[in-house]
């Protein structure tokens, strides 16, 4: 449990684990508190937070742990198995304040900044997600990375198969992997400018044009006249 | 044989002439297969699959590259990357070609309209000549799309103001 | 030009026999050097089922190095996601392995009901898993009848499209789409099955059974098939694991791991007798023999599921407007190629806020590099055809 680690930041990050871990049953599940006191004893100050989502591990550790967690995960957790190394931009898209024009289609997101599970602390977080072919379980490992320089150490030496994902991290957030062999382009032209999946990276077309599902509005059936929200 | 393409037909050939170049190139369409995504598998399914068979209608599926083939049919999502692939491969093809473009992605970029990397319609780097719509177009939609194609070949005139631009392979104007 | 006769018939040159024999001799046993070739396979070649680029560096017929150069499908789904509601992002994530289009809805679906606190009602549950069933094999009998077609055999290829066609019409008959069904709601289904729909299914199971017969006379033992395809492209079960392969490219390397059985239990898997085929060598006749007994496991499965089908509604009490609740959830699903999983971010809006798309494919095709290292040119075409990728499935 969160209030039993001695964490570094202990009011920063229960205010954030009481809101992620508010949606879910409160005690969690037996396997996830057991891996979780594994990553506790292995990483010590390294670990951050934890939280149980939906009978997953999420486990947050320091920039420094990045690698150790790991490493951890592969030698005495049996996660053998990498599913995933991905970044997120938890900073709320552009909008524009419903004025005419611009991207109008696209569902609404609050503007104000909050943070999944186990909590951040800036805007980019990169998490991955190992598993274990034998004992069946997973952990989600988040790690927060600088705005003003994003990099973390690169995975490739303990799961080689870290290799391409962290390449497409890197093109599409701009967060460089130290230790990486050879981060460049993978799924865009040689040219592209920018990191697509950064919130503030625009998709033009959108701009340009309203979404074509806007000319055939119909009322829905059963619902109010207007045809709703 | 060139005939077209000199001039030595003159400005009104006779029409036994032009019928019969014009059935003869109909039933003998080599086909190159630009297989992108999704509609790349229907395409295979109207190729190879015995419910389909377009061979019946005189499409050779088999060229071994675009020079060799009168037809292509990009079928599935174009790409930023990838379009200058396409427009190389194209500008190999021999004169006169076709190009039918196959579902919605190749129309127009499809459920991908406001992607930031699909090409919004293949027709902004080559002329199109048939669209086909449908997300993917069902088999039966690509061998209708043959059937036209072969209409327009057989109505199309081989005179010297008529298609012999074509054949010369100068730009054709997409309506 | 006077002198037309060649120099060995000029008086003065004398050959000497033994001295030529000798030359020749160290002629064959000296290594030429050629130097390096680099080979461009594709993005447009028939090997590679799409428009996967495959840069080869090659010492004569060997290949030294290997890079795969994705990306001419990528379609920026993460982004896409981002920019649609719930029911919205369903539409497009079908098309992401465009084989296994039904498959490809589940898990997301799964990850919202889960974060929503919904549940599907049993009969949804059963139609989700018999309809992704049927995706399973309609996509890996395509891959059944391919195989025969990297090492020239012809005649199982067009077995694969007609038999295939069965299944299509089944999926075509419940939710109308051949390809991209679009089927799943949140909460349930769009609709019941049809009627006689059951009946029909039975009677195509069948089929497909038999049809899983023949691939197995005509392919399996024979020779030329064999010595394609046997001790080529070994994958090590840890090296495999750690490059995150997935699927029937792992369990052909003796990895008992799936996710039907051995996840967390989704749809009706749990409640069904599954037997997992593994095979212990690795290599790329490991991985059609896996998936050939696979495809008859999905039939009987299917067969299973038929008999114990149970009546009632197909779809949940849902709100009109979907909106998540704020949380995050990943739900991994298998897939016919592989692990595929969402990490769906909710911020309480009525789209998601991030969603990571986990396909298989992406990380089956990134040991290629490792993977082709040293075999020769012809076995590229059959390794990339035994680890069955799909080009959407990468590139998303």
């Amino acid at each position: 449990m969160p209030d039993e680690t001695p964490t570094t930041e202990p009011s920063a990050d229960d205010a954030s684990a009481v809101v992620a871990t508010a949606e879910v049953p409160p005690e969690p599940d037996p396997v996830v508190a057991q891996l979780a006191a594994r990553f506790e004893v292995g990483l010590g100050d390294g670990l951050r937070d934890w939280a149980d989502a939906f009978g997953h591990l999420v486990v947050r550790v320091r920039r420094d742990a990045w690698r150790p967690a790991a490493e951890l995960a592969k030698r005495d957790l049996a996660c053998d198995f990498l599913s995933f190394v991905a970044g997120i931009d938890w900073r709320p898209a552009d909008k524009s304040e419903g004025d005419e024009g611009g991207d109008t289609s696209s569902p609404v997101q609050p503007t104000e900044m909050t943070f999944g599970a186990a909590g951040a602390e800036g805007r980019f977080q990169v998490f991955a997600h190992v598993e274990s072919t034998s004992r069946h379980w997973g952990v989600t490992i988040k790690v927060d990375v600088e705005e003003a320089n994003p990099r973390v150490p690169s995975w490739v030496g303990v799961y080689p198969g870290a290799d391409w994902h962290e390449r497409e991290c890197w093109e599409m957030f701009g967060i460089t992997f130290d230790g990486h062999p050879s981060l460049r382009h993978l799924y865009l032209p040689g040219g592209f400018e920018g990191h697509p999946l950064r919130k503030d990276f625009p998709l033009l077309a959108r701009e340009v044009k309203p979404w074509p599902g806007l000319v055939d509005v119909e009322p829905m059936p059963g619902g109010d006249e207007e045809g709703g929200e | 044989m060139g005939l077209v393409e000199k001039g030595v037909l003159g400005r009104k050939p006779l029409k036994p002439v032009t019928w019969l170049l014009n059935y003869s190139r109909k039933y003998s369409l080599w086909m190159f297969q630009w297989g992108l995504a999704c509609c790349a598998i229907e395409m295979g399914a109207a190729l190879a699959s015995p419910r389909f068979d377009m061979m019946r209608l005189g499409v050779i599926p088999f060229p071994a590259s675009p020079r060799q083939a009168d037809l292509v049919v990009i079928s599935g999502t174009v790409t930023d990357k990838m379009a200058p692939a396409i427009k190389r491969l194209y500008e190999q093809m021999p004169d006169p070609k076709y190009v039918i473009s196959m579902g919605s992605c190749a129309n127009c970029g499809g459920p991908y309209w406001d992607s930031y990397s699909v090409t919004k319609g293949v027709d902004q780097i080559i002329p199109v000549d048939i669209y086909i719509p449908g997300c993917p177009p069902r088999p039966e939609a690509l061998l209708d799309a043959i059937v036209m194609l072969q209409e327009r070949i057989q109505n199309e005139g081989i005179g010297n103001d008529e298609l012999a631009s074509r054949w010369r392979g100068e730009p054709v104007e997409v309506a | 030009m006077t002198t037309t006769q060649p120099p060995s018939q000029m008086p003065g040159f004398e050959v000497d026999r033994a001295a030529l024999a000798h030359l020749a001799d160290a002629q064959v046993n000296v290594e030429l050097d050629t130097g390096d070739m680099i080979l461009n396979m594709g993005p447009q070649h028939p090997a590679t089922h799409g428009t996967l680029r495959l840069v080869v560096r090659l010492d004569g017929e060997r290949v030294i190095a290997a890079d795969p150069v994705i990306g001419y499908m990528h379609r920026g789904y993460e982004k896409l996601t981002e920019f649609r509601t719930y029911p919205q992002v369903t539409t497009l994530i079908n098309r992401i392995d465009w084989l296994s289009s039904f498959a490809n809805e589940v898990p997301f679906v799964h990850a919202a009901e889960r974060l929503m606190g919904i549940e599907a009602p049993d009969r949804a549950r059963y139609v989700r898993t018999i309809l992704t069933e049927l995706s399973r094999i309609a996509t890996i009998y395509l891959f059944l009848g391919e195989m025969g077609l990297q090492v020239g055999a012809l005649t199982p290829a067009f077995w694969g499209f007609r038999d295939r066609e069965h299944v299509l019409n089944l999926i075509e008959g419940a939710t109308g789409g051949r390809f991209h069904p679009n089927f799943n709601r949140i909460g349930g289904l769009k609709d019941d099955l049809p009627w006689g729909w059951v009946a029909d299914c039975r009677a195509a199971m069948d089929r497909i059974l038999t049809g899983c017969d023949d691939f197995e006379k005509v392919l399996v033992g024979n020779e030329i098939f064999e010595a394609r395809t046997r001790g080529v492209g070994i994958i090590p079960a840890e090296l495999g694991a750690a490059y995150g392969v997935s699927g029937a490219n792992l369990r052909a390397s003796g990895i008992d791991w799936d996710l039907r059985r051995d996840g967390q239990p989704y749809l009706a898997y749990p409640e069904l007798d599954i037997k997992v085929w593994t095979h212990a060598d690795g290599d790329s006749f490991a991985r059609y023999w896996v998936r050939l007994q696979e495809t008859r496991e999905s039939a009987r499965m299917v067969l299973q599921l038929l008999e114990r089908l149970p009546s009632g509604p197909v779809m949940a009490k849902v709100p009109r407007i979907i909106k998540v609740p704020e949380g995050e959830c990943w739900v991994e699903t298998e897939n016919p190629l592989g692990q595929m999983g969402y990490y769906v971010v909710s911020k309480g809006a009525t789209g998601p806020f991030r969603v990571k798309i986990r396909s298989a494919s992406f990380s089956n095709v990134s040991i290629l590099p490792w993977l082709l290292r040293g075999v020769y040119v012809p076995d590229v075409v059959t390794i990339l055809g035994s680890l069955y990728f799909i080009l959407g499935d990468i590139d998303r």
